[in-house]
């Protein structure tokens, strides 16, 4: 649950700090004064406040797994056996 | 073959430039949603922290150097008659021959109509923004240099130590010329433009007209 909401604040964190790059490079690209600050202002206030909810994501997702690395390629770790239940004999060579 | 003349245009390409790789990194997260392991996370960090934090910084400097100079201030269109005279070669007003002296520069405005003061750079763009206030609401819709609008005038009365600050008022050839008036000078009953009031003559025509106009 708070990983597919991490998931979703990060998604919402990449579009806003996208939206807010746009407009900062047109605001130095075209340095009219309306737009100027318009872009220091509006615009560093979407980029601070999509870099919070990227970090506030990246500790949900923390929480969520309890803080353990999970490796990028390697597959799940398999389930642990059941401790009733006896380990199959070592093959025979 | 991109050429940087100045630390402003520097700043400007290392702002455009992250600028560039913040949008690429959100792009391939948008196109791969790859799962948020470690990998993912640092380059989401350098995507959407540290390579906007650079824009941010670089872009403010360059924006704020940018505000400086003549070009910026000329932008609105009300300052179209000073920007003209302050560029014209054969002009002899005092904001033309200020602008040709290359200690003034591109920033010939500036140097003239900035706070001389511990913050006047803070003072000045603060006002700036009164500027910016005050186009947007009372000329933003009138005609050609700002026909139509209101007369364009100081905030408060200019200064002499703007001049001051090249103009020493101990020179020997100062005190030659102005042996009647420094003690008036110095207490700042009389300004250097009561006198030298060719600044900007254009502008000067256009107060004086349409203060008759209101009459």
């Amino acid at each position: 649950m708070k990983h597919q909401m991490a998931k979703k604040m990060v998604l919402f964190s990449v579009l806003g700090t996208m939206v807010a790059m746009v407009f900062m490079a047109s605001s130095i690209i075209f340095p009219l004064p309306l737009l100027l600050v318009l872009a220091m202002s509006i615009g560093q206030g979407i980029a601070i406040f999509a870099l919070a909810l990227f970090l506030l994501a990246v500790a949900l997702d923390l929480q969520s797994s309890g803080g353990s690395y999970i490796p990028a390629e390697e597959p799940a770790a398999a389930p642990e056996p059941d401790p009733g239940t006896e380990a199959p004999p070592p093959p025979s060579p | 073959m991109l050429q940087l003349h100045s630390t402003e245009q520097l700043l400007k390409a290392i702002a455009l430039a992250c600028a560039v790789l913040s949008v690429g990194i959100g792009a391939w997260y948008l196109i791969r949603r790859p799962h948020l392991h470690r990998v993912t996370k640092s380059l989401l960090l350098l995507g959407l922290g540290v390579f906007p934090l650079i824009v941010s910084l670089t872009g403010n400097i360059a924006s704020f150097e940018y505000t400086l100079t003549r070009p910026f201030c000329g932008s609105c269109h009300v300052m179209g008659p000073y920007l003209r005279d302050a560029e014209d070669p054969k002009s002899n007003s005092l904001a033309a021959m200020h602008s040709r002296n290359h200690k003034f520069g591109e920033n010939s405005c500036y140097t003239c109509h900035a706070d001389y003061q511990m913050f006047g750079a803070v003072t000045t763009k603060m006002n700036g923004m009164r500027h910016l206030f005050k186009y947007v609401t009372e000329y933003a819709s009138t005609g050609p240099d700002g026909e139509g609008g209101p007369p364009i005038h100081l905030y408060k009365p200019f200064k002499s130590e703007a001049c001051m600050q090249c103009h020493s008022m101990t020179a020997k050839k100062y005190l030659e010329q102005h042996a009647d008036q420094v003690e008036q000078m110095r207490s700042g009953d009389v300004a250097c433009i009561d006198c030298h009031n060719e600044v900007h003559p254009l502008a000067l025509t256009r107060r004086i007209s349409a203060k008759k106009e209101e009459k």
